[in-house]
């Protein structure tokens, strides 16, 4: 504080590198506290998971090292066979479903109706909602005795069948994510030069013909960011999966979830180290994900 | 809109589209009911509930007969919701604040001072970008127990003391700052740090108001990090979210108060939505425009 007097008159080459030297130290200054919890609770636990995964671990901590067999105990367990595949298909049907209404809200709210500000946010707000509250309302709605049951005249427990438990969930992210998904797809349509619709409307081209031939293929950029983005995000699902099945991952492992598998290791069974190498695994397919995204975004963003 | 309005300009040149146009209001008028009634009828269906007695919700009834506000109270205060709402209204509040003011010091340091290896830190920030919840769970459980930091708030707080994220966005905002702000407080004799607190904080309070409220929401409604370190038998430490999936394992068919308990948790999120819409609407376009 008292040094800045220094810094005003026109400097000399002694006083201009103190004040390289002041400035960078203050940056230190500044980035020493963030920096050290990036370090010490993202980028060290990085390197410590691998580290636990190549160990036989509890619940007091390190019991010895078993080089790779933790992950030979999780390839060869059924229940994270079952994850995987319950994680996988889950993806593959939510992600599509979430895009499908989240482009046809967008379309709708893209048309010029009315109150077209409120019905934006309206759809919106779920994706903004606690997944326990949402989980907790759709458990409601879905059980035996249910709205759902009684609209459509049927008895069924949605959650509590193994037939139906993980598409119930299915449903459910879709119903809440494609208000978010909904928002990407306004912002990419609201970017295309209407000039491409007037040329349209001009050659009598009908609506559906110019949405499947113009709109949808011009979105190219949108689908590809929103099927990436939000393919990781499924792959990490379990909030409403623990929740419906008060973390069993029941009826009968249906809605068994891959991190719902690294939790109940942990937390259930106390096989630190398994859990550990399931959550290795999982990081290894969002970091493909992630770099194939990259890589795309790239390309696209060039040509 | 702009979309919109050229296909209307264009329908006088095609006369033969006027009932296709008719056909088209009616086919968008239908979608958009049905739609709203997907989106509305769960959460209007949800506050019907919540105010009726339980033997009224075997009845499908809408307006609650008789009408009362009895689960409410007792979720309120027989079950704990009033502790779990002070609880995560703490957290909210204290991880916003901290994280807030780390992320902007760090955020402005990246963008304005110059130091040694500056560029390689902050692509270590961009990396974290990389990490999931998913795999930091194990060792950081790991290490909060071995630091006895489990069993209160703390853990949770330092975990969440910043973010990739909103670092990221306080430096880019720093960086459409002119500079002339800083220069005209080191004329004045200010320091590095008292130009970065009285200076550039308060040029920055758009930015962080919107980071902030997103911090908030994102805390109120995290429900994986209270589980992981609260859920292991610290129920006095339970968070709205996590005593609401208690709720739901224990009590499950007490329908009005699972509800009322639902709607507790959404409530906050709601206020905040209708007075910040534009901060939620805008941060999600702009993460879509980045990428």
């Amino acid at each position: 504080m008292t040094s800045a007097s220094e810094t005003t008159p026109v400097a000399s080459r002694g006083s201009l590198l103190g004040a390289r030297v002041r400035e960078a130290g203050w940056g230190y200054a500044f980035v020493l506290l963030p920096m050290a919890v990036f370090g010490i609770f993202f980028i060290y636990p990085l390197g410590y998971a691998v580290y636990i995964s190549f160990h036989e671990w509890g619940i007091l901590g390190k019991v010895q090292g078993v080089g790779t067999e933790n992950y030979h105990t999780l390839f060869d367990d059924p229940v994270f066979r079952r994850a995987v595949r319950n994680t996988i298909v889950y993806t593959l049907v939510v992600v599509p479903l979430e895009m499908a209404l989240g482009l046809v809200i967008a379309l709708v709210i893209n048309a010029r109706i009315r109150g077209r500000v409120f019905f934006r946010s309206a759809f919106y707000f779920p994706s903004l909602v606690s997944s326990a509250a949402i989980t907790a309302i759709a458990i409601y709605i879905l059980n035996a005795n249910g709205l759902l049951n009684a609209i459509i005249g049927s008895n069924r427990s949605w959650f509590g069948d193994p037939d139906t438990a993980l598409w119930s969930i299915v449903g459910l992210n879709a119903w809440t994510t494609a208000g978010t998904v909904m928002l990407f797809y306004l912002a990419a349509l609201q970017a295309i030069p209407t000039d491409v619709y007037e040329a349209a409307a001009i050659d009598g081209t009908s609506r559906w013909r110019t949405f499947w031939r113009i709109t949808f293929p011009l979105l190219k950029p949108a689908h590809f960011f929103v099927l990436v983005v939000f393919g990781i995000g499924a792959l990490k699902v379990f909030d409403q999966a623990f929740i419906v099945s008060g973390g069993t991952g029941g009826p009968v492992y249906s809605t068994y979830t891959a991190v719902l598998y690294i939790y109940n290791e942990a937390f259930k069974s106390a096989n630190f180290g398994v859990a550990a190498s399931a959550g290795v695994v999982l990081f290894v397919a969002i970091f493909i994900l992630t770099v194939i995204q990259r890589a795309t975004i790239g390309r696209t963003e060039i040509g | 809109m702009t979309v919109d309005t050229s296909v209307a300009a264009a329908e006088p040149y095609v006369p033969r589209r006027a009932r296709s146009a008719v056909l088209g209001k009616v086919v968008l008028y239908g979608l958009l009911v049905a739609i709203a009634l997907l989106y509305f009828v769960p959460f209007a269906w949800s506050v019907s509930t919540s105010f009726k007695t339980l033997p009224d919700t075997a009845n499908f009834n809408f307006i609650p007969d008789p009408f009362t506000t009895s689960a409410w109270k007792s979720v309120w205060t027989d079950y704990d919701f009033k502790r779990y709402a002070l609880n995560s209204l703490f957290l909210a509040v204290v991880v916003t604040a901290l994280n807030l003011f780390l992320c902007s010091l760090g955020g402005y340091a990246f963008a304005r001072l110059r130091f040694p290896g500056r560029e390689i830190l902050f692509l270590l920030v961009l990396g974290t970008l990389m990490i999931p919840d998913q795999l930091r769970l194990i060792p950081v459980f790991v290490m909060l127990t071995n630091w006895h930091l489990i069993g209160n708030f703390s853990g949770y707080i330092l975990i969440n003391l910043v973010t990739a994220v909103n670092l990221f966005f306080m430096r880019q905002y720093f960086l459409t700052i002119p500079k002339d702000f800083e220069e005209a407080a080191k004329l004045d004799g200010a320091g590095y740090f008292k130009t970065f607190w009285r200076v550039m904080l308060p040029l920055a309070a758009p930015a962080i108001a919107a980071l902030a409220i997103l911090q908030f929401q994102g805390t109120w409604n995290d429900f994986f990090w209270p589980l992981i370190l609260f859920g292991q038998g610290n129920e006095d430490l339970y968070t709205m979210q996590l005593g609401l999936a208690q709720f739901t394992f224990t009590y499950q068919t007490l329908w009005p108060q699972l509800m009322a308990g639902s709607l507790i948790a959404i409530i906050p999120i709601l206020v905040i939505f209708l007075i910040f819409q534009r901060f939620f609407i805008a941060g999600v376009t702009a993460a879509g425009v980045k990428g």
